[in-house]
């Protein structure tokens, strides 16, 4: 293993370390204690929060944002995707997908062109703009280039360097900046279906 | 601008501590400004400015938690957008946090991650009262209920003589000397409890709410000196004071060995006494509490009282307090009590967890300062109204009542505006 693999094991390495100890914080600091007598199911509102409340067609900022939404659901993909193959290469399986690299490589092109989509609407929307801060462009590009390299990388072995730099990078940033939601999301969808499950707003009766 | 102290400052720090639950760090971290969020609030959708964001909102907050208890907030702030609590800030808080944000939570069920954005603003209007920044007419309708037990500081002896009167008319309209309006009576089934505005400016409530027990014989009594269903504590973000006004109902049921604590048609005094009050209290409390709404719900399923739908033919439409509704899971209980009240009824557009807010909430009636901001995001209720062709509004809420009015006077809806219990009284059939 040459250097470049070795900065971004420990850059890896470091990245799970930090959730683990934000992921342990949450977890001992625990379910909210609530002492008022519930008239729902917090079980069913949660699983509610993960399945039914998702769906594009229950959520304004999905159905009345179309191209946005199908754009970030692309770019999730595709950074779930890198992670993996990182993964799957670091680990010395890459022959694992070598058959399927190009259509890999072509959907991770598509990723990285969802994750400019978005990075050029923060730029040029005026509310995206007021709203945004260094840590919205740094994450978004971080991300965005380890998708490109990664695509890169699959059809092009003498981008080997360029790749492990970028998912190095990608590593260190990913529990520091707003990439954190990686592991707060599921956190915020528990605690919504908490909230909802306890009341008895979800799942709605009628639906 | 006003200094701010540095020791109210430090407490207003606290309030970001990570908390008794995972709630709150929760929710400090999982916002990416996606500002998605704006097309879901009222305040936005008005305004079309990027401060009314819902995200931008959260940020305030969420930026001064990640620049005093992170890593890298404190090394390399600008780089993780972590700011400083300092006066510019907390002027801000103030206008967006207090007067930009209702806490209706329709953008947290909207919102792409789901960070409860309305539990967010509670813990910086939590900040902004350890700092004393809180506006001083919200402040003064706390102080009131703090001070005298009711916020509008209704002297007991002018309710005793609102309720005198009310009894009056329960019996002339009954006609029925035995009809009552019972005041500090002990042992009863249910301690009913009222919004002081009914006392203040909208009597007829309360004479519509007896008529239904009269109706389903029901045995109950109000307490002359705290029958206040409503806690703008919730809303100023105190909750020592919080605390002192949910305790008045505890303590009232306790010292009148009432049952069932009966919550007036308020939402979020609903919200503050139902949900909230066990927790600011710290105690599970050891009687039953429901709402207007469900107990006339139970009346009609159990048939002790009995309605003539035909007695209310005008198309009847709802307005979903936020807090009873999405915030309170009852929107097919206020449905049951309407359907089985009014001939003709039809939805608003969206409704239920989806309703607007009538722009009234989060203290917004009791903060004159926002009067134009309130009445102007309130064109969106308006139009919904408007666009129903219905001739009567059911919002089992009296500050939702009080917005409405004020909308219907300035959009010139020409609406009638009622609660549950007037319009299940104008139904109800007395069987001598």
């Amino acid at each position: 293993m040459y250097w470049y693999h070795w900065i971004a094991i420990i850059s890896l390495i470091f990245s799970v370390a930090l959730f683990s100890y934000q992921f342990t914080r949450l977890i001992i600091l625990g379910r909210p204690k609530d002492l008022s007598v519930s008239s729902g199911s917090v079980t069913k509102g949660v699983a509610y929060s993960f399945t039914k409340a998702m769906s594009p067609v229950v959520k304004e900022s999905a159905y009345l944002h179309m191209p946005t939404y199908a754009a970030g659901i692309i770019y999730h993909l595709g950074t779930f995707l890198s992670i993996l193959l990182f993964l799957v290469l670091i680990s010395g399986f890459s022959a694992l997908i070598d058959s399927v690299s190009l259509l890999f490589s072509i959907f991770l092109f598509i990723s990285f062109i969802a994750g400019c989509a978005i990075l050029i609407k923060r730029i040029i929307s005026k509310d995206l703009k007021s709203l945004s801060g260094l840590d919205d462009y740094i994450s978004n590009v971080i991300t965005t280039i380890l998708q490109l390299m990664t695509a890169v990388y699959l059809l092009a072995s003498g981008a080997e360097v360029f790749y492990y730099l970028a998912v190095t990078i990608f590593f260190i940033w990913l529990p520091l900046g707003k990439t954190r939601h990686l592991l707060y999301f599921f956190f915020a969808r528990y605690h919504l279906g908490f909230f909802y499950g306890w009341r008895g707003t979800w799942p709605q009766k009628s639906e | 601008m006003q200094k701010i102290d540095k020791d109210k400052r430090d407490k207003a720090l606290e309030i970001l501590k990570s908390g008794s639950d995972s709630k709150l760090l929760t929710h400090l971290n999982a916002c990416v400004r996606c500002g998605l969020c704006a097309s879901s609030c009222m305040f936005y959708i008005t305004h079309k400015e990027p401060k009314y964001i819902p995200a931008t909102k959260v940020d305030m907050v969420s930026s001064i938690y990640r620049r005093y208890y992170t890593s890298m907030g404190k090394i390399a702030p600008s780089l993780v957008n972590a700011k400083d609590l300092d006066d510019k800030m907390a002027e801000e808080m103030v206008d967006l946090l207090f007067g930009a944000c209702t806490m209706c939570g329709r953008c947290v069920k909207h919102c792409s991650i789901g960070v409860d954005i309305a539990y967010v603003v509670r813990k910086g209007r939590e900040m902004l009262s350890e700092m004393g920044m809180v506006p001083a007419t919200l402040q003064a309708t706390v102080d009131a209920a703090v001070k005298t037990g009711n916020n509008m500081a209704i002297p007991t002896e002018e309710f005793v003589d609102t309720i005198k009167w009310m009894e009056d008319e329960l019996k002339d309209e009954m006609g029925d000397e035995n009809a009552r309006i019972p005041l500090d009576e002990t042992d009863k089934n249910i301690l009913y409890t009222l919004n002081p505005r009914e006392p203040k400016f909208f009597p007829l409530s309360i004479s519509a709410i007896a008529k239904v027990f009269y109706a389903a014989g029901e045995s109950w009594t109000i307490s002359s000196k705290f029958y206040d269903v409503t806690n703008y504590g919730f809303f100023n973000g105190n909750k020592k004071e919080a605390t002192i006004i949910a305790r008045n109902l505890y303590d009232e049921i306790h010292k009148l060995r009432g049952k069932v604590l009966v919550l007036g048609e308020c939402g979020h005094g609903t919200r503050a006494n139902r949900w909230d009050g066990p927790n600011y209290l710290q105690i599970s409390y050891d009687f039953d509490m429901t709402t207007a709404v469900e107990l006339i719900a139970d009346y009609i399923r159990q048939g002790k009282i009995k309605l003539d739908k035909s007695l209310n033919k005008e198309l009847v439409t709802v307005h979903d307090p936020c807090n009873l509704v999405r915030n309170g899971g009852l929107l097919e209980e206020i449905r049951f009590v309407i359907k089985s009240a009014a001939e003709n009824f039809t939805e608003m557009n969206p409704f239920g967890n989806e309703n607007y807010c009538c722009g009234g909430g989060g203290g917004m009636l009791a903060m004159s300062e926002y009067n134009d901001r309130r009445i102007k995001i309130g064109e969106i209720k308006a139009n919904q109204i408007r666009a129903t062709g219905a001739k009567v509004i059911i919002t089992p809420c009296h500050n939702c009542v009080d917005q409405l009015l004020q909308l219907n006077h300035t959009y010139k809806l020409g609406v009638k505006i009622k609660t549950i219990a007037e319009l299940v009284a104008d139904a109800i059939i007395i069987e001598k």
